[in-house]
């Protein structure tokens, strides 16, 4: 016995040399860029030549910086349409296609659909940027069709007003979200025990109800991941905005990763846009110990 | 709590026998079949007007906008942006980095979820969440550093640069995606192999990968796919034209004031079509296992 | 072995190792541009490395064709290592030249400027673009970059449209106003604009213009002195004018400059303010109508400047051989195939341009430069200000921002930067 445990112990002691390759790549790939990030932040710096100390100066200019606080905002906002309406309607979508249509029309059908709605996560952003571009426009297709309906009091300027722009991004945004959402939601699927519905479906459960019972508690892992990943997506969040609006209009849907790769490369601000990195990171690096926290909290009391 | 599934590539096929005999075919099914292709055909469109303008005539174009037919098909910009971005050399580029960073990320990932999910190592969970740090990085906050390293290691403008540099910062989602699969692996096998005397590595290649192929292959597949469409840090890494890759080829239909719109949606097309083909192919792994956490 | 022999193998042997390292040294020339290949420069400049390439047999000449997104994000970048190649295109501007001058990642050109003669080709208006002090401000200082064709922003419109209506092409605001009113009243609505793109700053620029003496126009491209905003609050104000009667439509601020350019193709819209680097697109494909462009009425200053620039890296290792393409581009015989291939050539002789677009053009430009009247583009001052400008016009526009608010918010930001040099 004691033999065996000896074994054990060695055994444990290698799986530490596996985390070695990780564990160089992130220092030299993250770790390391992230504090040179950080040293840039006190300084003031165009990109090339020495960078000049400048102690806590770009910090107080980001406090007084309207922008700034704009982008946060845009931000949370975004987070609306980058985790919490995708996850929602790829549950929905993932429980449809797997349960009712895979039973009713077959495997093949449900397979298709669930491409269909995945292949806007295959698209370059710059390109979906420019469709969407086209579909939005004053002139593009939801107003022409707005206005064939004869709703065309409700048809806007989409992109250029700043009231609705960042509806407009919204929804672009929401497009390219519901196929991840919903490939992983659907692969979850596979894994609960279909008679558990049954049973429900024999105690009178209707389908919302086997929903909202069933699904979503046995999905909670997938439900996680997903929430997770697309919530720190959300604050990072940039091509799209950089494609469809470029931060407008005045402002509109200006989002910190913008901001900052306006100063790094266009200002060429870099010790300001890093400061502004490291108060994105270090919200981000927040929120998502606050939601592992309350995931193993969930998890936990399963 | 239900039971635990520990045979994880056969559920599928459970769930199937199972519904299959129960429900009966109504009318709803119609019903719901029109709202979802409605919706399909809505989320299709922006495609649709790839292709439209990809094949439409310069003169079409300037006279009636992008929401028209083309009056004919007109190959022109495809074949000119193929030629100008010397696109086959891009395609190229974008497979070698993508598929590199597909194998390399899960293997990292595996190595890592391997220590933390079934070693269980001391600190894995604060491991796993230092390692999110990878995820939670703005690109640009990384560049100006990585630009200089890549510099100083003579890395700059090779394709290798991009490859070790994605293999890593993929590999923080897959490192997540894996220990939280491999945490809940049965032990008693682990054990049994332990007892009988295998060492780690030969635990990890043939008892544990075998069972986990479904989920690393569609961890690849999400690596190459993500890889594929990444723009900012193959721009500032690959200068010379024989190093890019499709994303950055795009650059190429908008000018210093001027941009293409045909040209920029036969780019689209062109740039989507590998990818459409190589997830037609991979379709498959993605009904697969992800099956990412506990079933305890 | 006698000494005699080894004496004459040790000389072959140096011989053959001499040739073989002359061998290995063969030149290589990198070049990249990112003019599109259509383009009147793009088809230009081919042609000349076509006889650049038969006039240099021994040297390998490796063009790239680069894209504008790419030496924008990280064309610092690229200079500052080995990678970089001996001549390539570059923006110019204090933002873009000038900043990788002062930093010394470009080769000084002063001395090729007299022993090519450029200087008897380009005019002192034609240098100052190409000369940077040691902050990276334009103006003078050292040679940094030559540029060998012009730009600049003039109103295209519709020939048929026009003459329908009986309206002739103006010469003052005033008359420009009443042409546009007379399309109001037809309902049509006279002017494309993409409000969130260049075209929108540009109108606006042109208008300021139109207000500017030297020394706004010396103050504020060289950020000598706080904005004086009088010339902005002026254009403004007829634009928020404008829209108002009409003139140009709310929706603009949806719409980028290839959808305003559509407006105008299509034959919608009868004018749009934009670029020379129109004329291209415009020439190929507008079939269904007449069109030309006219100057906006102004008393000296226009949008416009001169082309991107060659510039000669710091690294480069044949300067003489880019001096050589330099030359070669701004040689008559090229700078009239620019202008025949529809470009703004910016010394060509307008005797032998057969092209009229481009014998429009490069008369225009002449116009212009002779009598010094190239304001160059708004957003140069500062680093970013083009993001500025698009974003509060188009508050501007929207009517969310009065044009006295528009004024002050530009003016932040540019006292800001002035400030801080």
């Amino acid at each position: 016995m004691a033999a065996a445990q000896g074994a054990l112990a060695t055994h444990r002691r290698a799986y530490y040399l596996y985390l070695i390759p990780g564990a160089v790549g992130f220092l030299l790939i993250v770790l390391i860029p992230q504090i040179a990030n950080f040293f840039l932040s006190f300084t003031v710096w165009k990109g090339i030549g020495l960078p000049r100390w400048a102690g806590l100066q770009n910090y107080q200019r980001l406090i007084t910086d309207d922008q700034f606080w704009g982008s946060m905002i845009h931000t949370v906002l975004l987070i609306f349409s980058m985790t919490v309406i995708p996850v929602l309607i790829g549950l929905v979508l993932a429980a449809l296609l797997f349960d009712y249509v895979r039973d009713q029309w077959g495997e093949q059908v449900s397979s298709f659909f669930r491409a269909g709605f995945y292949l806007p996560q295959i698209l370059p952003v710059t390109t979906a940027g420019v469709l969407w571009g086209w579909i939005l426009s004053p002139i593009g297709v939801v107003n022409i069709i707005l206005k064939s309906l004869g709703l065309g009091v409700i048809a806007q300027n989409w992109i250029g007003d700043a009231t609705y722009a960042i509806w407009a991004v919204s929804l672009m945004i929401v497009w390219i979200q519901v196929g991840y959402c919903l490939v992983v939601f659907m692969a979850g699927l596979s894994r609960i025990d279909p008679s558990l519905y049954e049973a429900a479906e024999l105690d009178g459960a209707g389908w919302w109800q086997r929903l909202f019972s069933i699904t979503v508690p046995m999905l909670a892992p997938e439900i996680f991941v997903v929430v997770l990943t697309t919530l720190i997506a959300a604050l990072k969040v940039f091509a799209p905005v950089f494609v469809l609006t470029a931060g407008g209009p005045d402002n509109a849907t200006l989002v910190p990763s913008y901001l900052t790769y306006y100063h790094f490369f266009t200002t060429q601000r870099v010790g300001y846009a890093a400061a502004i990195a490291v108060v994105q990171t270090i919200l981000t690096i927040v929120l998502a110990t606050i939601f592992l926290r309350f995931q193993s909290r969930q998890q936990a009391t399963e | 709590m239900a039971d635990a599934t520990l045979d994880f590539s056969e559920t599928t096929s459970r769930a199937d026998v199972a519904t299959h005999s129960h429900r009966r075919r109504g009318p709803m099914r119609w019903v719901v079949l029109a709202i979802l292709a409605v919706l399909l055909l809505g989320t299709l469109f922006p495609f649709f007007l790839a292709l439209i303008n990809a094949v439409k005539n310069g003169v079409d174009y300037s006279a009636s906008g992008p929401l028209s037919i083309p009056t004919r098909i007109d190959l022109g910009s495809l074949i000119y942006f193929w030629n100008l971005s010397d696109f086959s050399r891009k395609l190229l580029n974008s497979v070698i980095i993508s598929a590199c960073v597909a194998v390399f990320g899960a293997l990292l990932s595996l190595l890592n979820a391997y220590a933390i999910g079934i070693g269980k190592v001391h600190g894995s969970r604060v491991i796993l969440v230092v390692l999110m740090l990878g995820i939670m990085v703005p690109q640009e906050s990384i560049i100006y550093p990585l630009y200089y390293m890549a510099k100083a290691t003579g890395l700059y403008d090779t394709q290798l640069s991009v490859i070790l540099i994605f293999a890593v910062l993929q590999s923080a989602f897959g490192t997540y995606l894996l220990s939280s699969v491999l945490g809940s692996f049965p032990r008693e096998i682990i054990e049994a192999a332990e007892i009988d005397g295998a060492s780690t590595w030969q635990i990890l290649w043939s008892v544990v990968v075998p069972v986990l192929r479904p989920t690393l292959m569609v961890l690849g597949t999400f690596f190459f796919i993500w890889t594929w469409n990444e723009f900012l840090i193959p721009l500032v890494m690959l200068v010379s034209n024989n190093n890019q890759t499709v994303s950055v080829a795009m650059g190429l239909t908008r000018g210093q004031n001027m941009s293409d719109p045909t040209l920029q949606a036969a780019a689209s097309l062109l740039g989507i079509l590998p990818t459409v083909i190589f997830f037609v192919i991979f379709q498959r792994t993605l009904t697969r296992g992800v099956v990412v956490g506990a079933v305890k | 072995m006698t000494s005699l022999s080894r004496l004459a193998l040790v000389a072959a042997a140096s011989l053959m190792l001499m040739s073989s390292t002359a061998m290995a040294q063969q030149k290589t020339f990198n070049i990249w541009w990112f003019e599109d290949p259509v383009s009147s420069e793009g088809i230009a400049w081919t042609k000349a490395l076509d006889e650049f390439k038969s006039k240099h047999p021994d040297v390998t000449v490796n063009f790239q064709q680069k894209t504008f997104q790419q030496l924008q994000a990280s064309g610092s970048m690229i200079l500052n290592s080995d990678q970089a190649p001996d001549v390539l295109e570059y923006n110019k501007g204090n933002a873009t030249a000038g900043l990788v001058s002062s930093q010394g990642l470009l080769t000084n050109l002063d001395d090729y400027v007299t022993k090519e003669g450029w200087d008897k080709i380009l005019n002192s208006g034609d240098l100052v673009l190409s000369k940077y002090d040691d902050k990276g401000i334009y103006g003078s200082g050292h040679v940094w970059g030559i540029s060998v064709y012009g730009e600049y922003v003039s109103c295209f419109y519709n020939i048929d449209m026009f003459d329908k209506a009986g309206l002739k092409v103006p010469t003052t605001i005033d008359e420009w106003v009443a042409d546009m009113d007379a399309f109001k009243k037809q309902g049509i609505t006279p002017l494309a604009l993409g409000a969130i793109d260049t075209s929108g700053q540009h109108l606006l620029a042109s208008l300021a213009y139109t207000k500017a003496d030297d020394t706004w126009i010396q103050n504020y491209q060289g950020l000598k002195a706080p904005l004086d905003g009088a010339p902005y609050l002026y254009a403004a104000q007829t634009l928020v004018d404008w829209v108002g009667k009409g003139y140009i439509s709310k929706d603009s601020t949806g719409m980028k400059d290839p959808d305003a350019a559509l407006l105008f193709t299509s034959g919608k819209a009868p004018m749009y303010v934009s670029g020379t680097w129109n004329l291209g697109n415009f020439a190929s494909t507008i079939k269904d109508f007449k069109w030309g462009q006219f100057v906006i009425p102004t008393p000296k200053y226009s949008v416009g400047s001169t082309g991107n620039l060659w510039v000669v890296p710091k690294g480069a290792k044949n300067p003489d051989l880019a001096a050589e393409w330099i030359s070669l581009t701004l040689s008559p015989k090229y700078q009239t195939e620019l202008a025949n291939d529809g470009g703004v050539a910016i010394a060509a002789d307008p005797a032998t341009i057969t092209n009229p677009v481009g014998k429009n053009a490069a008369a225009v430009f002449k116009q212009i430069s002779d009598k010094n009247g190239l304001g160059f583009y708004p957003d140069w001052p500062v680093p970013g200000y083009y993001d500025v400008l698009n974003q509060k016009d188009t508050g501007l526009f929207q009517g969310t921002l009065t044009p006295e608010q528009f004024v002050d918010q530009i003016k932040k930001v540019y006292d800001d930067a002035q400030a801080n040099q």
